[in-house]
């Protein structure tokens, strides 16, 4: 009977907090109304808990943990000062993307896209953007005329024998 | 370092159209030699573009075609050819901003400089250099210089 009390004293915390399985609950409940001791531990156990519950709930209530809101501000200022290149990891890291099935694929389409767009935007860019096409002209033998049209573009560079001749234009 | 690697790739192929034309190892220039007058009328299909042009600005009647060459540039090497009538034309590859390629361009007759002029060709752009007027009788020549429209030489 002690041998048995003893061991049934064991499971009490755990049957106090229900964390027992269906076997030791019936175990101890088989026991309780023959052990007063055990009983009177079990009882000893609700009174304590109640004894300690009520103060702690009302600080609860009271105190708003203003330390618990600060620490978590300062975590998300943190993480807000992630670098350029962890950032963009860090948005990977958080879309489906980064399994690799799907990043392999999708990076090599982007790259395909961006290689047939490129030259054409590049061209584009490119396109003649000033007016003059010739940067000086020299000559010791001849008068020089430069006629430049952007529509139709035309860029002529003219010799003349002397300074009376004018241009055959039409 | 998986990842390093990633954007390495990555960077190298979205460069490329770019570092392509940083290189300019080459550019080509095309040039046409005609002699335009007013005796008679008509052009060389060849000249179809620069007849457009030219056409716009001069009263020529007819432009016929006397050399079509293209030559390819490499920087800072001249390239001379002969041009009619018995002058010289020397072309350099000076520079290169993005895909206008600058070019020096020397006509020389007999030894003696006639022209020394910088121009900037740009894919599908072309210059002219003609003159001086036709005497009685003759024609005159134009040197027309232009650049193949191509990204890459």
């Amino acid at each position: 009977m002690k041998r048995e009390c003893s061991s049934i004293s064991e499971l009490l915390d755990k049957y106090f907090d229900q964390e027992v399985t269906p076997e030791e609950r019936s175990l101890v409940e088989d026991h309780l109304p023959s052990c007063p001791a055990c009983r009177s531990a079990l009882l000893s156990m609700g009174n304590l808990r109640n004894l300690i519950k009520s103060p702690v709930e009302e600080a609860v209530e009271r105190e708003n943990f203003p330390w618990v809101w600060e620490k978590i501000e300062r975590g998300i200022q943190q993480e807000e000062k992630l670098g350029l290149w962890e950032s963009v990891w860090s948005w990977l890291d958080m879309i489906s993307l980064r399994k690799k099935k799907i990043l392999i694929p999708a990076v090599a389409a982007v790259v395909i896209l961006i290689l047939i767009t490129a030259p054409l935007l590049y061209e584009k860019m490119s396109s003649y953007p000033v007016l003059s096409v010739v940067e000086y002209v020299e000559s010791d033998t001849y008068n020089v005329m430069i006629y430049e049209r952007e529509a139709p573009q035309v860029t002529v560079i003219w010799l003349f024998e002397g300074p009376d001749e004018e241009p055959l234009t039409s | 370092m998986r990842r390093k690697a990633y954007f390495f790739v990555i960077l190298v192929f979205l460069l490329s159209p770019f570092l392509g034309g940083v290189a300019f190892a080459q550019v080509q220039v095309r040039v046409r030699v005609m002699e335009a007058s007013n005796a008679g009328s008509g052009f060389d299909s060849s000249l179809r573009d620069l007849h457009d042009q030219l056409g716009s600005l001069f009263s020529f009647s007819s432009y016929r075609l006397l050399k079509d060459e293209t030559v390819s540039l490499s920087l800072n090497q001249p390239v001379s050819l002969p041009i009619p009538p018995e002058r010289s034309l020397e072309l350099t590859f000076i520079n290169q901003n993005r895909v206008t390629a600058e070019i020096r361009v020397k006509i020389t007759r007999s030894g003696r400089d006639l022209l020394t002029t910088l121009v900037r060709l740009a894919p599908g752009r072309s210059v002219s250099i003609g003159g001086p007027n036709p005497k009685r009788g003759e024609g005159t020549i134009i040197t027309a210089l232009s650049r193949p429209k191509t990204i890459q030489e």
